[in-house]
C-alpha cells in the first residue's frame, strides 16, 4: 500500500546546501542594507534633503489673432506668476499669510485658491497670483530663503488690443471652470486659462499651443541646481480672421451711442469683414480675473453686453423681410413683377384693417416700385397669395429659423412660424390674418442680424448661401502647412438673373433714386443696392400713450444692403434697437461702409492704416512670421477646425 | 512505519501562508502609499482584487492533486507558450513590450503563467529520475523546457521577465546534482555567450549594463533611478520617515515606484526595520519551502516546491540587489508586493501548489 520511498539521502543533502545558501544571501541583503541605512544613511539624507525635483510647466504662448490684413487684434505680454509647492511649506497657513501680505490681496481669497489647489496631486504647483507687479515679485524674492516654497515664474497675460471693439468676434479667456476640467479630461487644470466665446474659443486648441515641461533638481532654499529633463512647449498658432480693422472700427464708431448690431460679409464667400455688436464689454477685464462688482455689472446690465448680438438675438426683420419674399415668389412662379396692385393706404383682409406706412398711399405700384417705397399693401396682398407654407418654404431656403454655421459658439436659430408650428408649438391654430403681418415682416418671425446677412448673400448670387465665417488662416501645428478655411456654400432657391434683376433693381432704388426709403444714404458713384425694415415693438397708438418711457418702445431699425449691384461684393446688415426707421438710424452706417470699402470716401483720417502697414495704434509691425500663409492647402471639409 | 498508517490530519502550512499573505497586505499598503491622491488612483484595489483572484487559484491549487497535474505538465506547458507566440506576432505594446493581453479593464501577462506551467514540467522531468548525478539526456530536456519560454519572453522583448525562467536551470542543476565538470562547462560557455550576447543587448539593455559598472557615468538617466532609489532607501535611516512621508518617494523621484522600486518606498518610509520585515518574510518564506521540500511525499512534489521557491528566491534577491546598486536595473519587481496584477495572483498560483504538495504528505496515491 505504501510506496516503498525513493533514495532521497543526495537530495536531501542539497535541500540543508541550499538553507544555507538562502539563510546567507539573506544576510549579505540585510547588512548590505544596513550599510546603506545605518552606516550610510546619514550622507543620504541630507541628499535626500538638498536634492529635490520640482516640475515647472512652460506655458505655450498663445498664437495672435490678427484681421485680415495682419494688424495685430490679440496680442501676448508677459506678466509673472507666484506658485506655491506645498511640499516645501512648513505650514500652509504661514504661506497664505506671506502670500496675502504680499500681494495684498484678501487672506479669503489666497486661501481658498491654495484649498482649490489641494485637490491637485502634491507635486504639481498651486498658482497663488498672476500678473503680479514688479515690485511685488521683487518682494517676494527678498522672502526666498523662509519662504521656499514660493516661486515666480514669467507667463504670457492675454492682452486685446482693441479694448471693447470686435470683442463678440475674439471672446475671452478665463480660468478653465471644474466642469470643463470634467467635461474636457485631463488636458486641463485648476488656474488654467481657457479660451470662453468667440475666436478664443472656436479655436482654441489652435490658439493654444502644447505647455512643456521642466524638471529641475532644487535645493532645500529652493534654488535651482540643475535641469533634469526638459520639454519644449509647443507655441500656439496664429489665427487670422476675416475682419476688417479699419471696417470693423467704423462701425464700432457708428455704435458708440447706439445699442444693436452689424455685419459686413463677403457674400461669394462668407467672410466676414465686421461683426459688430454693442454695448460691448472689454476682454481684458477678464484675464485680470474679473472683479466680484464688474462681473455683476456686467451680468444686470439690462442691455446685456455679453450677449453677442449679432448672432444671439433674434428680432422681427420688418420691412426687410419683403426682398425675400419677392424673390422666393418669383423664383416659384407665384407673382407677375409687371402686374400692378393699387395702395390707398390701407387694406383689409380677413376683416381687419392693416395699414400702410404711408397713410396716403402709393398709389399704382409693380413689385420693382414696391420693393423702393417699401409698400405694406403690395406685400400685403402677396402674402396672402403665398400663404404662410410658402412664406415659411422661402424663408427656409434662405436659411432662416436655422443657425447660419458661422465659427461661434452659441449662435441662435430665430423663429420661422407655419402651421405645423402654430399647432405643435404655440398650441392654437394659425389664422390667416397673421400671414398678412408676416408678410411685412411682423410677428411671429423671428431673424438674427446675421442670419438676414447670409440670406442677402444668396439674394445677389443667385440663391448660394455662403457659410459665415471669422476663420480665414492658420498653419497646421504639426505640418505647417497653411490651414485655409474650406468655403462652404448651401444651394438655396435658383432664380434666373433676368428675375432676380427685378428685386436687384428694385434694391438699387432704394438708395438711389428718389423717394427710395434710403436715398440719403447713398454713396455717389457707387451702384449700391439696400432694403430698410423697421420692427415695430408696439403699436403705433402705444407709443404717443407710453409717454416718458417712449424711447424703449421706438421701433428697431434694420437696413440690409450690398454693393455693387453689378459684382456684389460687400453685403452689410445694420440692426439698431429702439433705433427708429431703418432708412435714418441703420442705413448711414452701409453707406459709410461702402464708402470706404469702395474707396469713394476722401474722410480717411491721417494716420490710418494705408495699403503697405498696419493700423495705427496697433501695438507694432507685423512680424515676418505672421505674413498670411499662401492659399495653397485648405482646411478639411465642413469648414471649421473646431 | 506505524505511524505512517494512523490517520494524520492534513493541514495548510501556516508559515508559507501567513509570510505571503503579510507580504501582500505590505504591497497593498504601500501601492496606496505610492499612488493615492494622483492619476493613478485605485491601483492599490486592482492589486487587492488580483490577490483575492490568486487565492482563489490557490484553494484550486490545494484541491486538485498536483500529481494529476504534473501528469498532464506537458500539455500545460505547451498550451501556455500559445500565447506568448501569439503575442509575438501580434501583441499590442505596452512601453514597447509585447508581453500584455488585454480583457475588459485588465491586462494580464501570459508569461507569469508561463513560470508555473513549466516549473510543473520541470518537476515533471525530475520525478522519474533517481538520485544519480545528473544523465546528459535529463540536462538537455531540461535546457530546452528553460530555453523556449525563456527565448520567448526575450524577444518581447523583456529581459528582466525572461531571466526569471533561468532559477529553473539553477535549480534542475542543483537539485538534480550537476557534476563539478558540468558546472565548469557552463561557466564557459557562459562568459563564451556573454560576450556574443552583447552584439545582440537593445541599446538600453547595454546602458544600464554600463551605468551599472559605472554608475557616475550617467547620472540623469539609467544612473538616476539607482542613485535615486539609493537615496530613497538611505536617508531612510532606521526606522524610516514615516509611512506617506517619503520626499523621495512623494515627489515621483522613481518612475516606477509602485512597481520595480517598491522595496525603495519601503526603505526610505519605514527604514532598515521595514527592510528587515520584508526581507524577514520573505527568508521565512524560502526556508519553510525547503523544509516542506524535504518532507514532501515524492520526488514531483519535492522539485515543484524547489522550482517555485527558487524562482521566488531569485526574483527577491534580485529586486533587493537592484535597489541599492548591488546588480544592474532588470525590470525584475519584487513578488507579492510589486504592483502588477498577473504577477500577484500568479505568485499566490504557484504558494497553493506548494501548499498542496505538503497538504499530501502523507496521502496515498
Amino acid at each position: 500500500m505504501l510506496k516503498i520511498r525513493e533514495d532521497r539521502r543526495a537530495l536531501v543533502r542539497r535541500i540543508e546546501a541550499a538553507r544555507i545558501i538562502v539563510g546567507a544571501v539573506f544576510a549579505i541583503l540585510a547588512s548590505s542594507y544596513w550599510y546603506v541605512q545605518i552606516l550610510r544613511g546619514e550622507h543620504y539624507y541630507v541628499l535626500s534633503e538638498n536634492n529635490r525635483i520640482r516640475s515647472v510647466r512652460i506655458a505655450a504662448p498663445r498664437g495672435y489673432v490678427l484681421d485680415r490684413h495682419g494688424s495685430i487684434l490679440v496680442d501676448n505680454q508677459p506678466g509673472y506668476t507666484l506658485y506655491l509647492y506645498r511640499r516645501e511649506a512648513k505650514d500652509l497657513e504661514t504661506s497664505v499669510d506671506f502670500a496675502s501680505a504680499v500681494l495684498k490681496l484678501p487672506r479669503e481669497q489666497v486661501r481658498a485658491r491654495v484649498e482649490r489647489g489641494l485637490r491637485d496631486p502634491e507635486f504639481l504647483p498651486i498658482t497663488v497670483g498672476e500678473n503680479l507687479a514688479v515690485e511685488d515679485v521683487a518682494a517676494i524674492q527678498a522672502h526666498v530663503p523662509e519662504h521656499p516654497e514660493f516661486v515666480i515664474a514669467v507667463s504670457q497675460r492675454r492682452l486685446y488690443t482693441l479694448g471693447t471693439a470686435a470683442a463678440h468676434a475674439l471672446g475671452y479667456l478665463s480660468e478653465v471652470s471644474p466642469e470643463q476640467i470634467r467635461n474636457g479630461g485631463s488636458e486641463y487644470r485648476l488656474g488654467d486659462w481657457l479660451g470662453q466665446k468667440g475666436i478664443e474659443s472656436s479655436y482654441e486648441k489652435l490658439l493654444a499651443g502644447v505647455d512643456g515641461q521642466r524638471r529641475v533638481v532644487v535645493d532645500s532654499h529652493g534654488r535651482e541646481i540643475t535641469e533634469e529633463e526638459r520639454v519644449e512647449a509647443r507655441p500656439g498658432q496664429n489665427v487670422f480672421l476675416t475682419l476688417d480693422l479699419d471696417l470693423q472700427r467704423i462701425a464700432e464708431n457708428y455704435f458708440q451711442d447706439k445699442v444693436g448690431s452689424a455685419v459686413a460679409l463677403d457674400p461669394k464667400t462668407g467672410e466676414i469683414l465686421v461683426l459688430v455688436s454693442s454695448p460691448s464689454y472689454d476682454p481684458n477685464w477678464f484675464t485680470r480675473r474679473v472683479s466680484a462688482s464688474e462681473w455683476s455689472g456686467l451680468l444686470t446690465d439690462s442691455h446685456t453686453p455679453l450677449q453677442n448680438r449679432a448672432i444671439q438675438n433674434a428680432f422681427s426683420p420688418g420691412s426687410v423681410f419683403k426682398i425675400f419674399l419677392a424673390y422666393g415668389a418669383l423664383a416659384q412662379g407665384l407673382v407677375d413683377p409687371e402686374q400692378r396692385v393699387f395702395c390707398p393706404g390701407q387694406a383689409t383682409f380677413y376683416g381687419r384693417t392693416f395699414h400702410c406706412h404711408r397713410k396716403e398711399g402709393h398709389g399704382w405700384v409693380d413689385l420693382r416700385n414696391a420693393i423702393k417705397m417699401s409698400c405694406d399693401v403690395y406685400f400685403y396682398n402677396l402674402g396672402r397669395k403665398l400663404g404662410i407654407d410658402h412664406i415659411s418654404e422661402i424663408s427656409r431656403s434662405f436659411g432662416f429659423g436655422g443657425a447660419t454655421g458661422i465659427d461661434l459658439p452659441f449662435e441662435k436659430s430665430g423663429l420661422i412660424p407655419s402651421e405645423e408650428w402654430a399647432r405643435e408649438k404655440r398650441h392654437a391654430r394659425w389664422y390667416p390674418s397673421e400671414t398678412i403681418s408676416v408678410a411685412i415682416g411682423q410677428g411671429p418671425v423671428l431673424v438674427t442680424p446675421l442670419q438676414v446677412a447670409r440670406a442677402l448673400s444668396g439674394l445677389v448670387s443667385g440663391g448660394r448661401l455662403p457659410t459665415p465665417h471669422l476663420f480665414l488662416a492658420s498653419q497646421d501645428p504639426k505640418t505647417g502647412a497653411p490651414l485655409r478655411y474650406q468655403v462652404e456654400t448651401r444651394e438655396g432657391m435658383a432664380l434666373e438673373s433676368s428675375k432676380s434683376a427685378i428685386v436687384l433693381n428694385g434694391m438699387w432704388a432704394v438708395l438711389n433714386e428718389p423717394g427710395g426709403t434710403a436715398y440719403a444714404s447713398r454713396v455717389p458713384g457707387l451702384d449700391a443696392g439696400g432694403k430698410t425694415g423697421t420692427a415695430q415693438v408696439i403699436g403705433r397708438e402705444a407709443v404717443i400713450r407710453a409717454g416718458a418711457e417712449r424711447k424703449k418702445l421706438e421701433d428697431h431699425a434694420w437696413f440690409a444692403g450690398f454693393a455693387t449691384v453689378e459684382d456684389p461684393q460687400l453685403v452689410v446688415v445694420v440692426f439698431v434697437e429702439n433705433g427708429g426707421h431703418g432708412g435714418s438710424a441703420a442705413a448711414p452706417l452701409a453707406q459709410q461702409l461702402f464708402a470706404h470699402f469702395f474707396g469713394k470716401t476722401s474722410t480717411q483720417p491721417p494716420g490710418e492704416r494705408t495699403a503697405s502697414g498696419p493700423a495705427a495704434g496697433s501695438p507694432s509691425r507685423v512680424p515676418v512670421a505672421l505674413r498670411l500663409p499662401p492659399s495653397a492647402s485648405r482646411l478639411p471639409a465642413s469648414g471649421g477646425i473646431r | 512505519m506505524i505511524s505512517r498508517v494512523l490517520p494524520v490530519p492534513r493541514r495548510l502550512d501556516l508559515v508559507v501562508l501567513g509570510c505571503a499573505m503579510g507580504l501582500a497586505s505590505v504591497g497593498v499598503l504601500f501601492i496606496a502609499s505610492t499612488t493615492g491622491g494622483g492619476r493613478l488612483q485605485g491601483l492599490a484595489t486592482r492589486q487587492a482584487i488580483w490577490i483575492a483572484v490568486g487565492l482563489l487559484g490557490a484553494v484550486a491549487a490545494v484541491v486538485f492533486d498536483y500529481r494529476r497535474l504534473l501528469k498532464v505538465s506537458f500539455a500545460l506547458y505547451v498550451a501556455s507558450l500559445l500565447p506568448l507566440l501569439y503575442l509575438l506576432v501580434f501583441g499590442h505594446r505596452i512601453a514597447n513590450v509585447r508581453s500584455w493581453i488585454r480583457f475588459g479593464g485588465f491586462q494580464f501577462q501570459p508569461a507569469e503563467l508561463a513560470k508555473i506551467t513549466t516549473a510543473l514540467l520541470v518537476a515533471y522531468l525530475f520525478e522519474n529520475e533517481d538520485d544519480a548525478r545528473l544523465r546528459l539526456s535529463t540536462f538537455v530536456k531540461l535546457g530546452v523546457i528553460v530555453g523556449v519560454p525563456f527565448v520567448l519572453v526575450f524577444a518581447q522583448p523583456d529581459l528582466g521577465l525572461a531571466l526569471t525562467f533561468l532559477p529553473l536551470l539553477i535549480v534542475g542543476f542543483f537539485f538534480g546534482r550537476l557534476p563539478a565538470k558540468g558546472w565548469i562547462g557552463i561557466a564557459i560557455a557562459v562568459a563564451v555567450l556573454a560576450g556574443a550576447a552583447w552584439l545582440f543587448l537593445k541599446d538600453y539593455q547595454k546602458h544600464r549594463i554600463e551605468t551599472f559598472l559605472n554608475p557616475d557615468s550617467d547620472v540623469l538617466k539609467s544612473g538616476y533611478q539607482v542613485r535615486q532609489s539609493k537615496i530613497a532607501v538611505g536617508s531612510g535611516g532606521f526606522s524610516g520617515k514615516g509611512f506617506r512621508a517619503g520626499t523621495q518617494s512623494q515627489l515621483r523621484f522613481l518612475p516606477v515606484q509602485h512597481t520595480d522600486f517598491i522595496l525603495a518606498v519601503i526603505g526610505e518610509e519605514w527604514g532598515f526595520l521595514g527592510i528587515i520585515l520584508v526581507l524577514g518574510l520573505f527568508a521565512a518564506l524560502v526556508l519553510r519551502c525547503l523544509t516542506l521540500a524535504r518532507v514532501a511525499r515524492d520526488r514531483g512534489g519535492v522539485f515543484l516546491i524547489l522550482a517555485l521557491a527558487g524562482m521566488l528566491f531569485f526574483s527577491v534577491t534580485i529586486n533587493a540587489s537592484m535597489m541599492i546598486g548591488l546588480l544592474p536595473t532588470t525590470g525584475i519587481p519584487l513578488p507579492l508586493v510589486s504592483y502588477g496584477g498577473s504577477s500577484a495572483a500568479t505568485t499566490f498560483l504557484a504558494i497553493g501548489l506548494i501548499l498542496g504538495v505538503d497538504y499530501r504528505r502523507f496521502a496515498n496515491a
